[in-house]
């Protein structure tokens, strides 16, 4: 199968199949763009994805290489996250930063799985926090005033699943 | 042989390689770039050559690999920098994810909409992207307190409905409204007057007039509840529902009786869904109904119209052949002849609701049993002279899917066996029938399909047996 190297922001150079290096669609479209051939050593720096991060995705994308092709699925569709299967549960069972450089390297290199298991998880991780807990978690500022915070929390008070 | 084969792929290689020379002259003289390597036009991809600090102030350091990881195969620096690609990537700190428009978007269709609504306290971005969906909001009602309401400054009240626009939420629930609320809200928002297609009155002494106002202003109207209006006449009824509307339920209403129906029969051709509950409605009520709701009315509930009794069962079977569920819950009048009427008459029927229905006995359930052939949810709560052989011709209903037998006093273990067989059903409710055992009840783990047994108040049902089923139904929800 052919190889591809891939290189991480502390210079770590790893070798990986080709096939498992597109399915991260960043990976792939660089590939195509530049006209890069399989039969070319050449080595792709990912100048923001460390080598621990890299190695955790690689891992990843070697579990599921023959996984089917997701479905293409309405966007516009609530998704459940209490379907995460064993594997990538105990896969993602890392500290918080880990799971949040996963979730960011899984955006950037595209890879739609990955970044599908890691927002289940963060999702997950914030269902039931009040607002101010999710804030401290992403460190997002509370841009609202006083007055458009009651405001919000009257605008959403009032919101019942009713027939 | 092998001389040809080889100078085939002489050729083929030879022939190959001039066109990937050609290629890259070609896409690098595009750009105006002198012979980049692979390396420098990766680089330059992912970094965004020059200008790629903007993305990340913060780590400038990161986003440049620096020279001494490059391969030992690396040419000099590029003397130009190369091409833009057509999308760039870019690496988000874990806060600019999280306020990432594209991203947002995407993540909050891992919540549920009641969880959505802690969300959008957060900051204002995140209430931004969540109000501008009106997907994020699907099932959920807003419900306006009107007496609160009332209490607001105007700017509140007018900012309250206007958010309403901004989601787009199509159902409106108004409670304890009065007229003038209805017409404050008429006034003061009349942007809402396309978007609410469902309307919800409830506890409110808004009569007629304030009603009529609603129903004229909200031109989009197809779904309309009143419940417990007590203002609301039937003279008013007759002025202001008009052809659109059809789903209709009117509970708890003091006025309406037996000239309220007979307004819907007549106003409203297009009635798929009758929902009514009023203790008044007598036989003569159902015979309103013509040709006209024939064909569309598929669903009928009638909640403790306690008048009804099986001449009014005639009228339904004759006028609404179409019906897919019916509901006479607490008609306490009918008996099994009724019953009877709708087995042979309304076949299409998928869901039928005979709670509080105490004349039924087994008689009723066998004519069930013989002809509702797609009946696939039955409910017989409280229907105390049900036994055992009443659910032996129930349990032969294949399509059955969900049966409540909640309070059916006199079934026994024996009644359970029989249940056991109906490989199909989903949902089962045993509560409160006091003579099954704990013996009986084990035996409902042959049930494997089963999503839901509901067993509250059952005596037989120990914490032994709560155990016993749990592990053996792993998929199925038991309720204690």
């Amino acid at each position: 199968m052919p190889k591809i190297k891939l290189q991480s922001s502390d210079g770590e150079i790893f070798d990986v199949d080709v096939e498992i290096a597109k399915c991260s669609v960043t990976i792939k479209t660089m590939l195509e763009d530049l006209g890069m051939d399989d039969e070319e050593e050449e080595i792709v720096p990912l100048p923001n994805v460390n080598s621990a991060i890299l190695r955790k995705v690689l891992q990843w994308a070697t579990f599921h290489k023959d996984d089917p092709p997701p479905p293409e699925d309405d966007e516009n569709k609530e998704k459940r996250t209490d379907d995460i299967s064993s594997w990538d549960a105990d896969f993602l069972k890392v500290d918080q930063g880990t799971l949040f450089e996963l979730i960011l390297a899984a955006n950037y290199l595209d890879i739609k799985g990955l970044l599908d298991v890691t927002c289940k998880t963060v999702a997950n991780m914030i269902k039931g926090k009040a607002p101010e807990e999710i804030r401290k978690t992403f460190n997002i500022k509370n841009d609202f005033t006083a007055s458009e915070e009651d405001q919000v929390r009257k605008e959403n008070e009032c919101l019942f699943d009713i027939f | 042989m092998s001389s040809i084969s080889a100078q085939g792929v002489v050729e083929r290689a030879s022939a190959e390689l001039s066109k990937r020379i050609n290629g890259l002259g070609l896409r690098s003289s595009k750009h105006h770039s002198s012979k980049g390597s692979v390396m420098e036009r990766v680089t330059n991809v992912f970094c965004g050559g020059g200008n790629a600090a903007v993305t990340a102030p913060e780590k400038p350091s990161r986003l440049l690999p620096s020279r001494g990881h490059q391969t030992k195969n690396a040419p000099p620096p590029p003397v130009v920098q190369a091409r833009k690609p057509k999308t760039l990537p870019v690496y988000l700190t874990i806060n600019q994810l999280m306020m990432d428009e594209t991203f947002l978007t995407k993540f909050f269709f891992y919540f549920t909409p009641c969880e959505r609504c802690a969300l959008a306290l957060v900051c204002v971005k995140w209430r931004d992207v969540l109000y501008s969906l009106p997907h994020y909001w699907i099932g959920l009602v807003p419900v306006l307190q009107c007496r609160e309401l009332r209490g607001f400054r105007p700017n509140e009240r007018s900012r309250m409905y206007s958010q309403l626009l901004r989601r787009g939420f199509p159902s409106l629930c108004l409670m304890a409204a009065t007229n003038e609320d209805a017409l404050d809200l008429i006034n003061s928002f009349p942007l809402l007057s396309t978007q609410i297609i469902t309307l919800k009155l409830r506890c409110s002494s808004i009569g007629d007039q304030g009603l009529e106002s609603l129903m004229d202003h909200f031109q989009k109207l197809k779904e309309l509840e009143l419940a417990g209006c007590n203002e609301i006449t039937e003279q008013g009824l007759w002025q202001c529902l008009n052809s659109r509307i059809n789903s209709l339920t009117l509970t708890d209403c003091i006025n309406v009786a037996d000239e309220a129906v007979g307004a819907v029969a007549q106003l409203l051709p297009e009635l798929k869904q009758f929902h009514l509950q009023a203790y008044h409605v007598t036989d003569q009520a159902l015979g309103y109904f013509s040709p006209k709701q024939g064909t569309h009315l598929v669903t009928l509930r009638l909640h403790s119209c306690w008048e009804i009794t099986n001449h009014g069962v005639v009228n339904i079977v004759h006028s609404l052949p179409n019906l897919t569920e019916l509901s006479l819950s607490g008609c306490s009048k009918i008996t099994d002849d009724g019953v009877e009427l709708i087995a042979e008459n309304l076949q299409k029927l998928k869901t039928l609701d005979l709670s509080w229905c105490p004349r039924i006995t087994d008689a009723a359930l066998e004519y069930i049993a013989c002809d509702l052939n797609l009946l696939e949810a039955l409910t017989l709560d409280r229907c105390v002279h049900v036994t055992d052989i009443g659910i032996g011709y129930i349990s032969t209903m294949l399509s059955l899917k969900s049966l409540y037998l909640r309070w059916c006093s006199q079934i026994r273990d024996f009644g359970l066996q029989h249940l056991c067989g109906m490989r199909n059903l989903h949902i089962l409710s045993l509560a409160g029938c006091p003579l099954l055992t704990s013996n009986g009840l084990s035996s409902l783990i042959q049930l494997r399909h089963m999503k839901e047994l509901e067993l509250t108040n059952c005596p037989g049902a120990s914490r032994e047996l709560f155990d016993y089923l749990r592990e053996h139904l792993p998929c199925c929800l038991v309720i204690e």
